[in-house]
């Protein structure tokens, strides 16, 4: 720590001192002149005062003289300084951001991020503003600057290492937006981490406001991880699918992974390339499944209730520099159907000429790969047939719909299931408008006959290439339908009314084709897009969210509720019970790895499993900072200078009370 | 009445008053003053009105009987007695203004003193001195001789030093008559010179009272703050703060006065001081007989 004046000429007033003195001689000189007969008394008395007044003198004098000099010295703001890099000097608009996305727990990252982000603090000049603040917010994540260092070493101290990936362009916007706010002209981001490659979309943060710190030691950041764990439903055992990653530049050899579930242990070795992923398909027998050893249904399955029993486990490999993602949790599901209805309301002998011939074609050809089982029925079957084992639903020129049909179509989407209505000859817009009326997502109005063709809104939900094929299909008639408040139109006609519209409905959805889902009125089916977009609604969200019980850090997870939320709570893996608000079945709370219990009225129902995103597993490094660079130690040190002219400002004061207490005391 | 240094209200508030010499002198005249020379003339010289204070068994109460006034007589052995007034006329004397001036108070104090004296038949002369230098009237008898006296008095101009000694030495060597000393002065100057003096004075048998003149401000001096003063016979300069030295000024001012007041005692000689805002009367009244 050193000392210095941050205006030096104004030391030229410590001449000033000499003004008491000075002041005290013109008096004396230019003060009254009495002539006196007793003179001599005046001097014989002077020698008595003399002492008392010389101590009197010099105090005032010393006091006087360094109020001069106190008041010189604030004017000349002395300062204490030291050393720091370059580019950190004056005032600074500063907003930190540390990158605690879990990939920093590798090595002592984050350790040595809270440290740099401390050393900034400590060397931030006074007067300077701003924020401290994690990459991913784990609370109310608001990002509000504050004045002065105190502030920011508690906001420092807040931060704490997560378990999420993240998207550190969007945070570091908004604390740069945060700045807006704050005094001073340039405002700076600085960003602590590990500069690891995913969670940047291209460096398109790339400006001045931005400067990144790298705290990681390695180039290459070597990392294995269990990325993921895909659960295959057969009749007589549960094939599990272990990825295991290897984001090294060296090849992997023999590595131990291991499937726990139920008690037992399922072992291989595995060999993996570098920067390679190995999958390896280890198989749990079905007396595991169904049998009454550790994962028996019982221990999952509600008494009295048709629930899919639920049996869980992890997949390890030995640990390494970056913990966290070398185990991955699972939770099985019986669930393992994915039923499609599809609703023919023109069946004919001909199964060419039936209405969802090119429908039914479609869905088992998508069916292949994802194992969906397809079930056609007609008009007068579909109105007694059973809607809550059926994940989609097509519903394509059916004419008769009775008014119990249509709630129970409202109850499924509701639930989560997905309706798609494709309209027809046999449709009356009428009938559909009065039963279906909380369904649709527009209101029908009349048939429309005219060669038109679809026109994919500029925001397509479906992939570019696909939205240039949509051109192609023509449409000879359709039903004019004006879209209910919320629905949303994703495909339209060349005419502007709407082709395909969507409308969210409790956890499900439901979407409208204002054509045939035949060649009746279209050739929509026999496009080479109609497959695609058949399988679009299939990935839907919402389809099929009931039963899912896999999921990532920061997910929000949807929850079987039996009844109603009163009462239930989830527990997560650490033991942390999260009761739920009223009326909502959504769990928000997933920031931990491991299994989820909810848990109804004190008694366990199912579990799921949360995992950390296998994205943020891959530590590999971007290869050059986005933004300007962190100011290089080359450029040498600079002062950084701290204030201190206020203590002498108020030194200044106490000696003008002391000088004038010791003026009313000697007088 | 010359320009108002005689205060006449004043003088006349006093004539009742008598100032004797406290010892017995050399009168030739007769007067009210104890004759050094006892029995030598005891002839019946005139009556004179009874007044307070004369002795009872002179009252000739014979004279009384016829005229119902008392009336004492007067032998030749109370004789008159020769005052010589010496006004300090040195420039210290010459601080102040208006009647509150030294000289003024002085030279008003003389005048009084002297009509007061020749009122009771005494001679009277009066004279300064400044520096080495004196300048005196011969001491006569009669009323008439107050107008000299103002004159000179009047005439008076504050000069030179304060030098007691050497004046009064050239005083005593001018009078050619027994006489008394009225010596007014603020007797700035050193204590061994004032002490020759008044050792001169008691060397010469010579009765004397001292009035020792000092303007108000050098009692309290009352200055503020830091004042540069100036000597005023010396022309010595200094710089005081008058608030600081006021207390130590004051002590070393009442001692002095107190050293001469005993320096008088003595030699036998009365002191009187008489600070300017004192009325003239006052002094007087002090050293007359009651």
């Amino acid at each position: 720590m050193n000392f210095s004046f941050l205006n030096p000429l104004f030391l030229i007033g410590i001449a000033a001192v000499a003004l008491p003195v000075i002041a005290h001689l013109i008096s004396r000189k230019s003060g009254v002149v009495k002539k006196f007969p007793a003179v001599r008394f005046l001097i014989a008395s002077r020698g008595d005062a003399s002492a008392r007044s010389r101590l009197k003198d010099l105090l005032l004098l010393l006091l006087r003289a360094l109020v001069i000099v106190l008041l010189v010295l604030v004017f000349a703001k002395p300062a204490l300084f030291t050393f720091a890099p370059a580019g950190s000097v004056g005032p600074r608009m500063l907003a930190i951001i540390v990158d605690n996305s879990f990939s920093m727990g590798y090595g002592g990252n984050f350790e040595r991020a809270i440290d740099k982000a401390s050393e900034l603090i400590e060397t931030l000049p006074d007067g300077s503003f701003g924020l401290a603040a994690p990459l991913v917010a784990l609370g109310e994540g608001r990002l509000s600057p504050a004045d002065g260092r105190e502030a920011l070493r508690n906001e420092l101290r807040g931060i704490k290492i997560s378990n999420t990936f993240t998207d550190n362009e969007k945070r570091l916007e908004d604390a740069l937006a945060a700045l807006e706010g704050a005094p001073g002209q340039t405002k700076e981001v600085v960003f602590i981490t590990d500069l690891q490659k995913n969670g940047w979309h291209g460096g398109k943060t790339a400006g001045d406001w931005l400067r990144i710190i790298d705290v990681s030691e390695e180039a290459y950041p070597a990392n294995r991880a269990v990325t993921g764990i895909d659960a295959g439903y057969g009749k007589d055992a549960v094939t599990l699918g272990l990825s295991v990653s290897n984001f090294s530049d060296k090849p992997q050899e023999q590595l131990l992974a291991t499937v726990s579930a139920g008690g037992e242990d399922l072992s291989a070795y595995l060999d993996i390339p570098p920067g390679g992923t190995v999958t390896n398909e280890l198989t749990i027998p079905g007396e595991y499944i169904s049998g009454d050893m550790t994962l028996d249904k019982a221990q999952d399955k509600p008494s009295g209730e048709d629930r899919p029993a639920l049996k869980e486990g992890s997949a390890a490999i030995p640990k390494d520099s970056l913990a966290i993602d070398d185990t991955r949790y699972f939770v099985l599901s019986d669930r393992s159907d994915f039923n499609v209805l599809i609703v023919d309301g023109d069946p004919r002998e001909d199964a060419r000429l039936s209405e969802t011939y090119y429908l039914a074609r479609a869905a088992e050809t998508i069916s292949e790969a994802t194992g969906a089982h397809i079930t056609v029925k007609d008009n007068d079957s579909f109105l007694v047939e059973k809607l809550s084992g059926y994940d989609l639903l097509f519903l394509a020129n059916v004419g008769d719909v009775t008014e119990g049909r249509a709630k129970e179509l409202g109850e499924f989407a509701v639930r989560g299931g997905t309706a798609v209505i494709f309209l027809g000859e046999r449709v009356r817009a009428s009938s559909y408008n009065a039963l279906l009326k909380d369904l649709l997502p527009a209101e029908l109005i009349t048939e429309v006959e005219e060669e038109t063709k679809i026109v994919p809104p500029p925001q397509s939900i479906f992939p570019e290439e696909v939205g240039e094929r949509l051109s192609r299909a023509a449409v000879r008639k359709h039903i004019k339908a004006v879209p209910v408040p919320g629905a949303e139109v994703l495909l339209g006609l060349e005419d502007g009314d709407p082709f395909l519209i969507k409308k969210s409905l409790g956890k499900g959805s439901v979407f409208l084709v204002t054509s045939t889902a035949d060649t009746s009125w279209n050739n929509f089916p026999i496009t080479t897009v109609f497959l695609p977009v058949v399988k679009g609604f299939l990935d839907m969200p919402g389809s099929a969210d009931e039963g899912k019980r896999n999921f990532v850090v920061g997910d929000t997870v949807p929850l079987d509720v039996l009844e109603r939320t009163e009462g239930t709570e989830v527990i997560s893996p650490s033991g942390k019970r999260y009761a739920l608000d009223t009326g909502a079945a959504l769990f928000e709370n997933a920031s931990e790895p491991g299994i989820y219990t909810v848990s109804e009225s004190g008694k366990d129902y199912y579990k799921f499993s949360v995992n950390v995103d296998p994205r943020e597993s891959n530590l590999a490094k971007l290869e050059a900072a986005p933004g300007a660079p962190e100011a290089p130690a080359g450029k040498g040190l600079v002062k950084v200078y701290r204030d201190i002219w206020r203590y002498f400002l108020w030194g200044a004061v106490m000696l003008f009370i002391s000088e004038a207490a010791a003026r009313a005391v000697f007088s | 009445m010359a320009n108002g240094i005689l205060d006449i209200e004043t003088a006349s508030r006093l004539k009742r008053f008598y100032f004797r010499s406290p010892s017995r002198v050399r009168g030739r005249k007769a007067g009210i003053h104890k004759s050094l020379y006892k029995g030598i003339s005891p002839d019946f010289l005139e009556y004179k009105e009874y007044n307070r204070g004369d002795e009872l068994r002179q009252v000739d109460w014979r004279l009384y009987g016829r005229h119902d006034r008392l009336y004492v007589k007067k032998f030749e052995d109370e004789v008159n007695l020769a005052w010589c007034i010496l006004v300090d006329s040195s420039a210290s004397m010459g601080y102040g203004g208006g009647d509150s001036r030294k000289l003024r108070y002085a030279e008003s104090l003389a005048a009084t003193l002297a009509y007061l004296l020749l009122r009771q038949g005494d001679s009277v002369g009066a004279g300064s001195f400044s520096g080495k230098d004196l300048s005196l009237m011969p001491p006569r008898a009669g009323n008439s001789y107050i107008a000299p006296i103002l004159e000179k008095l009047e005439s008076l101009a504050p000069e030179g030093g304060t030098a007691l000694a050497g004046p009064l030495l050239k005083a005593l060597e001018v009078l050619k008559q027994d006489a008394s000393f009225v010596i007014i002065s603020d007797l700035l100057t050193d204590e061994s010179e004032i002490e020759k003096a008044l050792q001169l004075l008691k060397a010469a048998k010579k009765d004397a009272v001292i009035f020792h003149v000092l303007h108000e401000d050098e009692i309290d001096f009352g200055f503020r703050g830091p004042i540069e003063f100036l000597d005023m016979e010396s022309q010595e300069k200094v710089i005081v703060d008058a608030d600081a030295i006021r207390d130590g000024y004051r002590k070393r001012i009442r001692e002095f006065t107190g050293r001469l007041k005993l320096l008088c005692h003595e030699y036998e000689s009365r002191y009187v001081l008489s600070p300017t805002s004192r009325p003239v009367e006052e002094p007087l009244i002090e050293i007359a007989d009651k």
